[in-house]
């Protein structure tokens, strides 16, 4: 009775779900980010002076020296990019039928770095340090997400 | 580190893509059973607290605690669960008997990840809610972008990531509880197809199934019961920037700080010549010199001419990921830290067979959980010679 099984077709297997459902609230910071981005279409950022830091999205606190912040350092929306990866495969390791280039844009003026799309990516090969572009959805379109960002495109 | 405590015993079971028809249960039980014989404790009467790692959603639970005392036997005893990665309860446990609270200490972490049927959905789930995850971004994207910029930063190419690959794979021949050895060549690594380029698919270390139990005791207590303590000479841990956002990409940042404090306990001041062998996260074989290069054991460009000259290799200047790594041994998830303290373990108690170090005094373990997360942990150990008695 100790012994283990032998034989892959007597395995018993139970399958279960685990329904989890949630809501996220973006915070006192994230409603002015999110409000900005739909309302205006730019970037807010928060302005650390002690740290000479810019974090963006906006944010109540520094997570580097604990102060709190106020979100009204707008910044981008042109851009250097940071780094880059080439996704060929979905979020449970299947094959893409079309490539996905994600990037880590650091918009002007900001010391932090956003993670979206590149929606374009011109003739050339893409390097790290180039010019970038944050692209936001048209004025009609948004809605106060992330998605209200299109992604990155490279300029110039 | 006074007053010292010591790794006592060790037990491992599974280490296979698949167990099956086996509990996660029944494999702690295994693992477990063979940590206290090797240590010579009854865990009933011996053993002083209990320390287990998991995380719920691997788990398929919640509320992991009630799931973890019966197979350890640990029922109506002093029980904690870590949510985190098995180097941090390792150094929980070590706290415990450090503060006189426990004499003797069982730590425990375990993958049962075949029973997982949505393990993508579950690691993007540790992405932002309302920044990242709606992008649907994977992990493999986190460690794309992150090896990308590690290159771009140190020099070190496509190539060398490879090198690391082909290296831990082959070493993992002689690991017989490697669940991937394989003899495979840089080419075969750098033609394998990209999955976020530029990492590529045989430098993502494949998931196993398997438990690691270490029994620990302090000094007096690890006398009486072994004639081969492997001391805990220092002990780091540390995160780094939580968010995506404002994190230092390309750089293991969390280790360096955790490999500073763990270097201050131990006394280690050169860590490139003090310390014998390496057992690095590897989850992402680009990891390995991030981290090692995190650990102050070689920069960027020395990096690359000891990989060229085969000098992390096992009998090389130092060996790093002697027993394969998480790429040659699976990706055992919470299970990872402690793996790789069990393999310094044999290397410091000379019981590591035909992957066995030379001169095998003092040894560095380190672990990083998966990406997106940037917690680290580092651990040195050293047999008595090594400990200087
Ligand atoms: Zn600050």
């Amino acid at each position: 009775m100790l012994e283990k099984l032998e034989r892959p077709d007597e395995v018993r297997r139970w399958k279960g779900r685990i329904p989890v459902s949630h809501r996220y609230t973006p915070g006192v910071a994230g409603d002015v980010f999110f409000t900005a981005l739909r309302d205006r279409g730019v970037l807010l950022g928060s302005r650390c002076d002690s740290c000479d830091y810019t974090y963006v999205p906006a944010r109540l606190f520094c997570e580097r020296c604990f102060a709190e912040l106020s979100a009204d350092a707008e910044v981008g929306p042109g851009g250097r990019l940071v780094s880059f990866t080439i996704s060929y495969t979905g979020l449970e390791g299947e094959p893409l039928e079309q490539p996905v280039a994600i990037g880590l844009v650091r918009p002007d003026g900001a010391d932090a770095a956003i993670v979206h799309r590149i929606v374009e990516t011109g003739d050339e090969p893409l390097e790290i340090g180039q010019r970038m572009e944050v692209v936001v959805k048209p004025d009609e379109e948004r809605t106060g997400s992330i998605h209200d960002i299109d992604g990155f495109r490279p300029t110039g | 580190m006074e007053p010292r405590v010591a790794v006592v015993g060790i037990g491992h079971a599974g280490f296979a893509p698949i167990t099956a028809g086996v509990s996660y249960k029944e494999l702690m039980f295994e693992a477990a059973q063979r940590a206290y014989f090797d240590a010579g404790v009854d865990p009933r009467t011996g053993v002083d607290s209990f320390v287990c790692c998991s995380e719920d959603f691997l788990e398929g639970t919640s509320i992991f605690d009630e799931y973890v005392p019966d197979q350890l036997g640990a029922v109506q005893r002093p029980v904690q669960t870590v949510a985190g990665d098995g180097l941090f309860g390792f150094v929980t446990a070590l706290m415990l008997i450090r503060s006189g609270i426990a004499s003797v200490v069982a730590v425990e972490a375990h993958s049962k990840v075949s029973d997982v049927r949505s393990l993508g959905a579950i690691e993007a789930f540790a992405l932002d809610p309302v920044l990242n995850r709606p992008l649907g971004i994977s992990t493999l994207n986190v460690a794309g972008l992150e090896m990308n910029a590690f290159l771009e930063r140190t020099g070190l190419s496509e190539e060398h990531c490879a090198m690391v690959a082909s290296k831990n794979r082959t070493n993992a021949l002689d690991n017989p509880r490697a669940a991937y050895p394989a003899h495979l060549s840089v080419e075969d690594v750098d033609d394998s197809t990209p999955v976020s380029w530029p990492l590529r698919d045989l430098e993502v270390a494949r998931r196993a199934d398997g438990c690691v139990v270490m029994v620990l005791a302090s000094e007096e207590r690890a006398r009486q019961l072994t004639e081969a303590p492997v001391w805990i000479l220092g002990a780091g841990w540390a995160s780094s920037s939580p968010s995506l956002e404002s994190r230092l990409w390309g750089h293991a940042e969390s280790t360096t700080r955790a490999a500073e404090m763990a270097y201050r306990l131990a006394d280690v001041g050169d860590p490139a010549e003090e310390i014998d062998l390496a057992e690095v996260d590897d989850v992402y074989a680009f990891r390995e010199l991030e981290h090692l290069e995190a650990l102050g054991i070689a920069t960027g460009p020395e990096l690359a001419s000891l990989l060229e000259a085969g000098d992390l290799d096992i009998g090389g200047e130092m060996s790093v990921n002697a027993s394969g790594g998480s790429i040659g041994q699976g990706n055992l998830f919470e299970a990872n830290g402690l793996v790789r303290v069990l393999e310094c373990v044999e290397q410091l108690r000379g019981e590591a067979g035909e992957r066995q170090v030379d001169e095998a005094y003092v040894a560095v373990a380190q672990s990083a959980r998966q990406v997106p997360s940037t917690s680290s942990a580092v651990v040195i150990l050293a047999n008595d010679a090594g400990a200087g008695g």
